[in-house]
């Protein structure tokens, strides 16, 4: 069982995206570091995720954001909101058209990003395309049936 | 044999030497300096302009361009009677360069996509006549104005400098970007039992703003950042009121490109007014009468009313879909910021608009 949030979890993802290499290679090249940062009432859970060429190149769990690596962006939210776009997605196989990363994240809520300064946010609009199928991951990795949303 | 030119007979002399083993191979000789050099790729990315940078003295870029004049490639030999071709008159590094334009060309070239095949348009649905209309008066309008950022660069591109290839390069690519924009917002219009609705006069007065900008570097500004920034927030805003996975995704892509555009703009002002101090005078100017025809375009009627219909989800929740814009709006304008910011020039109490839509 893979659970939602877990390092675990992100790995599937990052596993998914480099085990179908042309995926990436049809989209293009990505170089970001996206930080998922999971809200609770009194703490979060803080995970970076490193994309660089073709390849989703790490993933690691975080203290907080404030260890994340230099230019990241963070994506962040309560914990409502992520569970309900990957219960989306992995229901569906991929995000509808309610849920996906633009749309979660336009009006600030229930996702949103921030970034040190706006050069480095915009990457979360110029690899868009590259993130979306990374989430989408979720729903069709093999192990798709085995993820579970509960914390 | 005809009648030939000197050039013609010149040249087939030339070829008559060599043919009869009357050999030069002075070029063999040529550039010992940058002769041994073997760039290799930096990962499975491939061999990139930013790789081919870093052997030998072939990155260094001069701060003025060679004064041949010629399209001579940066780094090989010149020899003295290169003549100068005169077109090749924006010969300051500053007036052009941006510290990411290698890394954004092999971006781009990696990134191309294709409107034809990545789009699926086979999961278009009939629309309700509001929506489908809605839908196709955004297009219509994001068809008339999107190659205007094709046309803005390929007004100076002949102009550039061999030297700064990247920048050349760079361009060329969103030119191509550019053309696939307003291919495949033309596209939707006509792929849904819609078609194309009404052009903008006030669009068209607007963008010569950034045609008849004085120089690369303020259209370069009022395009690539005021613009383009502009845009595409309008595209993120596309991609959520998207009506199926089919505009869903031409957002997204289209998205992913125009963040491509505002990422050069952002560094090549950033680069220019930290060699030009004494002329962000000049930016502020024409950011001003940028601000206030891009607000104007933004607001026209046709372009609104058709953005709030799809962001409401319906002409009958119009008002809620207006409360959205005002929302957006908001963000659009605090981006631009925060990118002038990015650039080193702050607007913030300069704005020659409001940051907010009465709304």
């Amino acid at each position: 069982m893979t659970w939602f949030p877990s390092k675990e979890f992100f790995e599937e993802l990052r596993a998914h995206v480099n085990a179908n290499p042309d995926l990436f290679r049809r989209l293009g090249t990505v170089d970001m570091t996206l930080v998922v940062k999971i809200d609770y009432d009194d703490s979060s859970d803080c995970y970076e995720i490193t994309f660089s060429g073709y390849r989703c190149t790490g993933v690691r769990q975080l203290a907080s954001v404030a260890n994340a690596a230099k230019g990241a962006v963070i994506l962040s939210g309560p914990y409502s909101g992520w569970r309900e776009m990957i219960d989306n997605i992995v229901a569906n196989g991929h995000a509808d058209l309610e849920h996906t990363l633009n749309t979660l994240t336009l009006l600030d809520t229930p996702l949103h990003i921030e970034a040190d300064n706006q050069l480095d946010a915009d990457l979360f609009y110029r690899y868009q395309q590259n993130l979306q199928e990374f989430f989408d991951g979720a729903g069709r990795s093999e192990s798709t049936a085995e993820m579970s949303t509960v914390h | 044999m005809p009648n030939v030119s000197p050039n013609v007979e010149k040249a087939l002399d030339t070829l008559s030497d060599v043919r009869r083993g009357k050999l030069d191979l002075g070029w063999m000789k040529s550039n010992p300096e940058g002769w041994g050099v073997k760039a290799t790729p930096r990962d499975e990315r491939g061999l990139g302009l930013e790789d081919i940078n870093r052997v030998g003295r072939y990155g260094d870029v001069p701060d003025e361009g060679s004064i041949f004049g010629s399209m001579a490639p940066r780094g090989s030999e010149i020899p003295e009677d290169m003549p100068s071709l005169g077109c090749y008159d924006i010969n300051d590094k500053s007036l052009v360069w941006a510290e990411n334009a290698a890394h954004l060309y092999d971006e781009a070239v990696a990134r191309q996509w294709s409107s034809a095949r990545d789009i699926p348009w086979g999961e278009l649905q009939p629309q309700r006549d509001d929506l489908e209309k809605a839908m196709c008066q955004v297009c219509t309008n994001l068809a008339e104005i999107e190659f205007v950022a094709g046309d803005m660069p390929a007004k100076w591109l002949h102009r550039i400098n061999h030297d700064f290839h990247e920048v050349k390069l760079f361009l060329a690519s969103q030119i191509f970007d550019e053309a696939r924009h307003m291919e495949v917002f033309r596209k939707r219009a006509l792929a849904n039992g819609g078609g194309l609705l009404r052009s903008s006069p006030d669009s068209e007065q607007l963008l010569r703003v950034i045609l008849e900008a004085p120089n690369f570097t303020t259209g370069s500004a009022l395009m690539h950042i005021l613009g383009e920034g502009f845009v595409l927030t309008l595209f993120r805003n596309g991609e959520m009121f998207a009506l199926t996975p089919v505009e869903k995704k031409i957002f997204r892509l289209c998205m992913q490109d125009e963040a491509r555009h505002v990422a050069y703009g952002t560094m090549h002002l950033k680069y220019f007014l930290e060699k030009h101090p004494e002329r962000e005078s000049e930016i502020h100017d024409i950011l001003r009468r940028g601000e206030e025809a891009t607000f104007s375009l933004n607001q026209t009627q046709d372009t609104v009313e058709a953005r709030a219909i799809l962001a409401g989800g319906g002409l009958e929740y119009i008002e809620e879909g207006f409360k959205k814009l005002g929302y957006l709006f908001k963000k659009q304008i605090h981006e631009y910021l925060y990118r002038l910011k990015m650039a080193g020039i702050d607007r913030t109490n300069k704005l020659a608009i409001p940051v907010e839509l009465p709304i």
